[in-house]
């Protein structure tokens, strides 16, 4: 839902919520929901922004649910950067954004989307249109966030139920890990090979974190040229992972291997007897065993210490009674107390097991103590992932549920963590379970129990068997399969014997000691037990499983892995940011002197990503285009498809007109269209200049006879360079007194509107202006076209864009000092050059002139010395900023003003 | 397939490691010698004939395997035209490898290679790995500029040197998979192993085949022109 409607519910009159966006603020690793708004209201000098942000208290926001936490006024200080950030730009994440101003720097991201692209581009209009605005230091524009300050600055905090300190920031705590961990972690390179790339990355990281602010001049651009980001490569590995993983069937097969699986509960007794009768039963040996013990070592050592005498005896029992036709190879051994497994591999596949690791969980007393629980052994045989788990659960026929209940402590805390990321039993291809899990036979008496086992009416009886019942009802073992037990139960006999238990607590016999398995092309090939063996008062339990591994091809894999990289290349490409450009060459023609010209030229997104384009900085250039140029928007995001247009507008004023005509510049720039994360695009302007009187130096004007347009190019820049006259034969006049344009104009006021009232104050019309300035550009008029007040603005525009004013810079401060002594003015302007001396002297002849006539022109000579003080007298450019102040203009009018009351003859 | 499926780690010496790194290579030269179409071949294995010149800095990635290591190229195509050259040139310092390109066709861009050299002398990091690059060495027609003039140019820069031809695919991914093995063995980032096929900067296997002589391919079966990759490089 769009959240600029509650928004506006909370607005004044007057004021509009122009764009918002639901965003997350970033306060550390924490996110809190927020809603981010772009808030406009008129004033008198034009639309003014104010950035707002709320505390939420539910999504989607209504009015009475948001609460003012931010305010920022869109001043110059205000910036937004869409932090470039690596290790997020998956599609589809979060936008990161920075956005500061006021002291405050806020991290905000927002969700990936139009939405927040359209906001973004909002804000950026909103600094636009501040930053073409007067200075803020002259009117008061801000007077309005006044009222939203104090709400924020007095709201009791602890109201808020979002502040960082309530319930929120533990929330938050727990939400997202922030993106520096994401960087982190993207810069694990884990060999010291990659300094080069680490360096690399570490550039890049400062390139993406400086904040600079957008748009608010030409040369605030946060990116640079030359910055090749790319991701950092670790980021793509778990992709690569994750699609050969996909991929898996065509680079493996199934090939079928025995496996051996066998339980046995030893009563703490040594191991005296052989157990081959056990182990190596059958006519060919298995490829892998996994044989688990229970009651190992009943001794309180091994209880609280877990340190056992009987380990050794018996691990080199099993390693003797294992099949004597292979050789094989103790994979892993893990005791917990009692608990003991052991993996056997033969040897010829001990280079395809990897990954090998062990783990225990104790459910005893405390949840902790290993008398009961579980180990197991984990580990990849080929392509197939093995987890093997012996447990001894609670005892005693009613305790069922306590059994469960081991069993999903086993499962829920057992996890291996050589792998990433860590891995529990149920996330392994294959998992074999032995043990004692301890179920019983339930609701049959011990007679009947016995009949049935002496007429091998299992069946029957294991419709008693807890185990059966409980996985029936997927209590317990969900997803494991067993094979059909077709053995007499293994518990309990009088231990040396095959009799059933004669002692007092007279034990019902149950089926204790189990196998079972789960996975993918696992079957069981035969289930028994070993009455052979008699030491323990249990019996044990072995399964032959057949399992089918995935075994590697490693041509195929190959190719497979190569097809992999390949397509994640291709994606890559694709999905890089690409736009097409309409025009990459404008030619603008015949650009003049105050007259702007505009081409637009359309981009469009061709790439499958939405994409952010910016005009950025040639290198050691401090703006992205010359100061003639203008480009909108310098910035901006586009969807997928979608296209925009960019006006480029030439504009040739004071400012530039100089180095124009001097042939100092020229109408040409390359602008670089930069895409985040993408290519750069060059953009050629180039435009012909029409030279004008206009920003030409008096000297030059002085040494041309004619009118500007008809002086060759290679001579102008000649003449604006100080040598004058050289070898054109045409030339060979001496140089005009003043330049005949100021004559011309001056002369036709003189002529025509000395009793012209607010000559100087009104101003003329554009056009009529412009129709002078050619006429002065082309020809040598004899009328000057045009009503009076255009002649006068023509002629104080001439001044104005004068490159050296009429008294040139050097003189400025001595004239202001002197301003107040008519002999000292004079004798400076004893100084100044002569033709600046002549217009000088001219000028002020005409201002002497035309206050004779102050009753028909009701000229006030205050005013007068005022406009033409500002003109005649300027500081030097760089300098101008701290000189315009009231003071040196009042001292400027009195200089002109001490010309115009007395008289005057250089 | 369960949904218990997870990845199942590799652990074999023989495959690429579990992580790789980025090098960034930049073609420079001038205006049509075919700098493109050279990116084009290496990275989508295409070739279009139609010559539309660039006009900013375009990249694309591209994944190859030395001895085992897999490396991330992106390679950085440039405006070859006089007029951006001022631009452009502000790309060359974050590259560790240049493909300096000239066309076997056209001897004004063979000669403007000084130039090209200067400025990456001047620009680009004083370690980077450079390669001189003879492009359209199957047009035999016009042909002005010989392999041996290349070569003494390339020895006398001490830059290793290929002549390829985008257009019949020859000779592109070995200049690539040199440079990367150039570019990785300079920086010490892996020692040369005893079978590198990367000698002096040259691949062993391609630098004796001479085009010139007589070497025709039908234009339909680019991979006959290929040469065996040795174990050591490949691209995928």
């Amino acid at each position: 839902m769009d959240p600029s409607g509650p928004v506006q519910q909370l607005l004044s009159q007057g004021e509009k919520c122009v764009s918002a966006a639901d965003a997350y603020l970033v306060q550390g690793r924490a996110r809190v929901s927020r809603v981010a708004a772009l808030v406009e209201t008129e004033t008198a000098f034009g639309p003014n922004f104010g950035f707002f942000m709320f505390g939420t208290k539910r999504m989607p926001v209504q009015g009475s649910d948001l609460t003012l936490v931010t305010v920022i006024p869109v001043k110059e200080d205000f910036a937004v950067e869409v932090i470039d950030d690596p290790s997020q730009d998956l599609l589809g994440s979060d936008v990161p954004v920075k956005v500061c101003g006021s002291g405050q720097v806020l991290t905000l991201n927002l969700p990936f989307g139009s939405k927040s692209g359209n906001f973004l581009t909002a804000l950026r209009r909103a600094i636009s249109i501040y930053t073409s605005q007067p200075p803020a230091e002259v009117f008061q524009p801000f007077a309005w966030l006044e009222k939203y300050e104090l709400m924020t600055a007095t709201a009791d905090r602890s109201d808020w139920p979002w502040s960082g300190t309530g319930l929120d920031a533990m929330a938050a705590e727990i939400v997202t890990e922030g993106f520096e961990d994401n960087f982190a972690d993207s810069l694990s390179f884990d060999d010291a090979a990659s300094l080069a790339s680490q360096q690399d990355l570490g550039d890049s990281e400062a390139d993406g974190s400086g904040l600079e602010p957008v748009n608010v001049s030409r040369g605030g651009s946060a990116s640079t040229m030359g910055s090749m980001m790319a991701n950092p490569p670790s980021v793509r590995e778990p992709i690569v992972k994750m699609y050969m993983l996909k991929e898996e069937a065509k680079y493996t097969h199934l090939k079928t291997f025995r496996i051996f699986a066998g339980t046995w509960n030893v009563n703490g007794q040594p191991a005296t007897e052989s157990l081959k009768a056990w182990l190596a039963k059958d006519s060919t040996p298995p490829d892998l065993y996994a044989v688990g013990f229970q009651e190992l070592d009943l001794s309180k050592e091994a209880f609280v210490f877990n340190d056992s005498a009987r380990e050794e005896e018996w691990v080199k029992a099993v390693t003797h009674g294992l099949h004597p036709e292979a050789s094989y190879r103790r994979v892993r051994l893990i005791r917990l107390v009692g608990m003991m497994l052991l993996v056997f591999v033969r040897s010829e596949h001990n280079k395809f097991l990897s990954q090998i690791e062990a783990q225990t969980v104790g459910t005893g007393i405390m949840g902790k103590m290993g008398n009961k629980g579980g180990v197991a052994i984990r580990f990849d045989f080929h392509n197939t992932s093995f987890c093997i788990v012996n447990s001894h659960l609670a005892a005693h026929t009613e305790h069922y549920e306590r059994r469960n209940q081991d069993y999903s402590d086993i499962c829920a805390r057992m996890q291996f963590n050589l792998t990433q990321p860590p891995l529990t039993i149920h996330k392994h291809n294959v998992v074999l379970w032995v043990g004692d899990l301890n179920y019983r036979l339930s609701d049959i008496e011990i007679s009947e129990v016995k009949a049935l086992i002496e007429k091998e009416m299992f069946w029957a009886l294991m419709e008693h068997d807890q185990l059966k019942r409980q996985m029936n009802e997927r209590s317990v073992f969900k997803d494991f399969k067993e094979a059909s037990v077709n053995f007499i139960p293994t518990y309990k006999y009088d231990p040396g014997t095959d009799d059933w238990d004669t002692s007092e607590k007279c034990r019902v016999p149950a089926w204790c000691d189990r196998v079972l398995c789960k996975g993918d092309s696992v079957s069981a090939v035969e289930y028994r037990s070993h009455r052979e063996l008699k030491l323990s008062d249990h019996k044990p339990v072995s399964c032959l499983f057949d399992i089918g591994v995935k075994v590697i091809d490693e041509d195929n894999y190959k190719r497979v892995f190569e097809e992999v990289i390949r397509k994640l290349d291709k994606l890559e490409n694709e999905f890089l940011p690409s736009v097409s450009l309409s025009c990459v060459d404008l030619k603008f023609e015949r650009i003049k002197f105050l007259e702007p010209q505009k081409k637009t030229i359309s981009i469009t997104n061709t790439g499958q990503v939405p994409c952010q384009f910016e005009f950025i900085c040639k290198l050691d250039e401090k703006e992205y285009c010359k100061p003639w140029l203008n480009v909108q928007p310098s910035l901006g995001f586009i969807m997928p498809g979608d296209s925009y247009p960019i006006e480029l507008e030439i504009y040739v004023d004071k400012n530039t007109a100089g180095r124009l005509n001097s042939g100092e510049d020229s109408l040409e720039d390359i602008l670089v269209l930069h895409l985040d994360g993408g290519k750069d695009y060059f953009v050629t302007v180039q435009g012909d200049f029409i030279p004008s009187c206009f920003g030409s130096s008096i000297e030059a004007l002085c040494n041309m006879r004619g009118p500007i347009r008809e002086v060759p190019v290679a001579r102008l820049v000649d003449l604006e360079a100080g040598s004058p006259s050289e070898t054109s034969p045409e030339d060979s006049f001496s140089t005009l007194p003043i330049p005949k344009e100021i004559w011309l104009l001056v002369d036709h006021l003189y002529k025509h509107a000395l009793c012209q009232e607010d000559l100087f104050q009104q101003p003329g019309l554009h056009s009529e202006i412009e129709e002078i300035r050619d006429c002065l550009d082309t020809g040598m008029p004899d009328t000057i076209p045009g009503q009076p007040h255009s002649v006068a603005e023509c002629l104080l525009m001439f001044l104005d864009s004068l490159p050296e004013p009429v008294v040139p810079h050097q003189y400025y401060q001595s004239c202001l000092d002197s301003c107040t002594r008519f002999e000292l003015c004079e004798q400076l302007m004893s100084q100044v050059p002569e033709h600046h001396r002549n217009v000088f002297k001219y000028l002020t002849a005409f201002l002497r002139e035309l206050l004779k006539y102050q009753d028909d022109n009701k000229r006030d000579p205050k005013m007068l010395a005022m406009i033409f003080g500002g003109l005649l007298l300027k500081p030097k450019p760089d300098e101008a900023k701290r000189q315009n102040n009231q003071q040196t203009a009042r001292r400027r009018a009195t200089f002109i003003y001490q010309f115009q009351v007395n008289p005057y003859d250089g | 397939m369960n949904s218990n499926h997870r990845m199942v780690g590799r652990r074999r010496s023989s495959e690429a490691k579990q992580y790789d790194m980025l090098l960034r290579v930049l073609l420079i030269g001038d205006s049509g010698v075919g700098k493109t179409c050279i990116l084009y071949r290496f990275v989508e294995d295409d070739f279009t004939m139609s010559h539309i010149s660039t006009i900013g800095i375009d990249f694309k990635l591209k994944t190859v395997e030395v001895n085992g290591k897999r490396i991330r190229v992106q390679i950085w195509d440039t405006a070859g035209q006089e007029r951006y050259e001022t631009i452009t040139k502000q790309y060359y310092r974050r590259a560790q490898g240049v493909l300096l390109v000239y066309d076997v066709t056209s001897e004004k861009s063979f000669t403007n290679i000084s130039k090209w050299a200067n400025d990456v002398d001047e620009y680009a990091p004083e370690d980077v790995e450079r390669m001189l690059i003879a492009n359209k060495s199957d047009d035999r027609d016009w042909r002005v500029i010989s392999k041996q003039q290349g070569q003494k140019l390339a020895d006398l820069y001490r830059m290793s040197f290929f002549e390829t031809s985008a257009y019949r695919n020859v000779n592109i991914k070995e200049a690539f998979l040199a440079l990367t093995n150039n570019i990785i063995r300079r920086q010490g980032i892996i020692p040369a192993p005893d079978n590198s096929c990367v000698k002096d900067g040259k691949c062993i296997h391609d630098l004796d085949m001479d085009l010139t002589a007589g070497d025709v391919t039908p234009l339909t079966d680019t991979e006959e022109t290929k040469t065996g990759a040795c174990s050591a490089c490949s691209v995928v």
